[in-house]
């Protein structure tokens, strides 16, 4: 299970803000072509753990080794990471060449119609409505064509179509072999899309193995 | 790390245009400036060039602070600055597009300051329009090396990062005073060369802050 | 977590008075009076070692902000904030004692000279960090910002220097030699008195270390409190 193929692999990991315990002895590994889903109550600091994930926070105890480069890795949360001034296309211009993605207008523009904002490709993103925003960074993280994906809870504000964009994207991501790592509150619907469960609960790592094997009364 | 270093001062550039506005703010306020201090001379009293030009570089270096707020703002809203963080451009090349685009709205700014200087304040720009502009590219971009690592020093902070201010004039300091002397001197017909001393003081200012802002950047700008 | 030297603490204190004591003995009674100015002149005894203090005060604030970012420990962000703290107040004071022989020497209270102007430059960047630091909330974040205003405001000063002293080199000095013809009775007050006053900012810097030291356990202590309270 810990084989050098893993796409992610945390050790005894632990972490504070300041003297405060967050959680402690989180280890886990990610496979490619496989989804983990993050579970706990609210506050059991599940954001904090895909920071530390991503790399953007670093732990105070224990080892966090990535598989991929960082132009191989893409995150969607809460926040949107768009720049309300620039146009859709102008977002997508902007972290194309942030990824050295090289696609030209057309590619751009193709990505916008697989999430449906083709028809608002010049318009600022400024003026869109929460879902839509989402959808463009949903956008972004196509650009990016990530092997190892970060969500956060992405589907809060999204509408069923847009939902199931993402859910479709999930499974094509699994297919060419990249590897999630998502953050959800609705362990009954996605408990079925996932291959490994990791549980949060009492500052410390509760469960981590299979989904299958993961009964929700331990919740 | 050079394309992607583009691409933020490309955008940055971009976002500051939006909507009309760019550094109007920065512009104004400078204006403001001159034409206060043209009070403080009697009417059909001249400024000294030393004068004249220490207004000047009051004004860039409200200028830059102004700017910098600016720029660094565009990364709060929907928290871009994560996404940066978490991209594959080096933090640095974050650190470098934000002076270039500062650079490039500050010399804008100037380009405003300094007809305003003439007319306000009786600036006669001597006869060396190369040296000028030389010694202006030099002083500004030291503004823009410290601007852009203390300028990352205020974001997410709030209101805080008015207080940053007071660090940043005192810190300006050899600057400035290069940038007043070599323009007073340039002004009244010293060649290039007896003024030697004062550019290698500005390069040495331009040179120490970029070292210490590659080295110190990652520190400010990181996700915590 | 933060250690406390209290023997030393009270080491420190003790040294303080007696080499007071001596230095005071030395300037008011050891040392001659010097011969054109009199009496003011023995502000010099307090003027040197302020400005020397304050200028190891500032360098200890770089080197503190480095080993911040180099461990992240508290304790060197502790050490920055204090150190600066003595360092305002001590260059502080060593430009209002200037001032005073400067009016008496040079007729004058303030001239551009490179040192003065380089310590006025000074004073204002690092009572600009205290009011920083004394704004901030503080955590992880705060203490490496402090930090890196820490080692910038020091990388700046040869700078400030240089600049201070090219501007003079075109407009005339009011003043020539600083300190020229002083007797030996009178280096060694001044010796006996940079010994003192550098007795003296040992022990405040550390009593102020320990204080601070105190108030994060305190705040530390308090946290747990409520997180046992929570549970």
């Amino acid at each position: 299970m810990m084989g050098s193929g893993s796409l992610l692999d945390l050790r005894s990991v632990s972490h504070f803000f300041g003297s405060r315990l967050i959680f402690k002895g989180v280890s886990c590994v990610l496979d490619p072509a496989s989804i983990m889903l993050v579970a706990g109550p609210n506050g059991a600091g599940k954001s904090t753990l895909l920071k530390i994930m991503a790399g953007l926070l670093a732990p105070r105890a224990g080892s966090v080794r990535r598989g991929v480069p960082d132009r191989s890795m893409a995150f969607m949360g809460h926040q949107t990471f768009v720049y309300p001034a620039l146009s859709a296309l102008g977002n997508l211009e902007f972290w194309n060449s942030v990824y050295g993605r090289g696609l030209d207008d057309a590619g751009l523009l193709g990505l916008l119609d697989r999430v449906g904002l083709k028809g608002f490709a010049l318009e600022a993103a400024g003026t869109f409505s929460r879902g839509m925003a989402q959808r463009l960074s949903l956008a972004r993280v196509l650009l990016v064509e990530p092997e190892l994906l970060f969500l956060d809870e992405p589907s809060t504000g999204l509408d069923t179509a847009s939902q199931a964009l993402l859910h479709n994207e999930l499974e094509a991501a699994r297919a060419r072999g990249a590897g999630v790592v998502w953050i959800s509150h609705d362990l009954e619907r996605d408990l079925g899309r996932a291959d490994t469960v990791l549980q949060l609960s009492g500052r410390a790592m509760a469960y981590f193995g299979p989904a299958g094997e993961f009964s929700r009364e331990a919740l | 790390m050079i394309s992607s270093t583009l691409a933020i001062a490309r955008k940055d550039l971009r976002l500051a245009f939006a909507g009309g506005q760019g550094p109007v703010q920065a512009v104004l306020l400078g204006l403001l400036l001159v034409f206060i201090f043209s009070l403080s001379a009697a009417p059909g009293e001249r400024f000294s060039p030393q004068q004249a030009m220490a207004i000047f570089w009051l004004c860039s270096s409200f200028a830059v602070v102004l700017i910098f707020s600016l720029l660094f703002r565009f990364e709060e809203e929907n928290d871009t600055a994560t996404a940066l963080l978490l991209s594959p451009l080096p933090v640095q090349g974050l650190w470098l597009g934000k002076t270039l685009a500062g650079l490039v709205l500050l010399l804008l700014c100037q380009v405003f300051f300094f007809p305003a200087a003439l007319v306000f304040l009786g600036l006669d720009p001597g006869g060396n329009p190369g040296g000028l502009a030389l010694m202006v590219l030099g002083v500004d971009l030291g503004l823009c090396v410290l601007g852009g690592l203390i300028g990352a020093m205020g974001h997410g902070q709030g209101a805080k990062d008015a207080l940053l201010t007071i660090i940043v004039f005192p810190l300006q300091v050899p600057l400035l005073l290069g940038g007043i002397r070599i323009g007073v001197g340039l002004m009244q017909g010293v060649p290039l060369a007896a003024l030697g001393d004062w550019f290698g003081l500005v390069l040495a200012f331009d040179a120490v802050f970029s070292g210490a802002a590659l080295f110190l950047f990652p520190h400010v700008f990181r996700g915590e | 977590m933060f250690r406390i030297y209290p023997k030393m603490l009270m080491f420190l204190a003790a040294a303080t008075m007696l080499l007071m004591a001596v230095g005071q003995y030395a300037i008011w009674v050891y040392a001659p009076e010097e011969m054109t100015m009199g009496l003011v002149q023995k502000i010099f005894y307090f003027h040197l070692p302020l400005a020397w203090w304050s200028f190891v005060a500032f360098f200890g604030v770089c080197a503190a902000s480095v080993l911040v970012l180099w461990t992240g420990k508290e304790k060197w962000d502790v050490l920055a904030g204090v150190l600066a703290e003595v360092g305002v107040l001590f260059s502080g004071l060593a430009l209002v004692t200037g001032s005073i022989w400067g009016r008496a020497a040079w007729n004058t209270w303030w001239t551009w000279d490179p040192r003065l102007s380089t310590t006025l430059v000074m004073w204002f960047v690092y009572a600009g960090y205290l009011v920083l630091r004394a704004a901030d909330a503080g955590g992880a974040k705060g203490a490496r910002m402090r930090a890196v205003l820490g080692i910038v405001a020091f990388v700046d000063v040869p700078l400030v220097f240089l600049s201070a002293r090219l501007w003079r080199s075109i407009h005339p000095a009011v003043l020539a030699s600083r300190s020229g013809g002083l007797e030996p009775e009178m280096w060694t007050t001044v010796w006996i008195n940079v010994v003192a006053w550098g007795a003296l900012f040992a022990a405040v810097v550390l009593a102020r270390y320990h204080g601070a030291g105190f108030a994060r356990r305190v705040e530390a202590a308090l946290v747990r409190i409520q997180e046992k309270t929570l549970q």
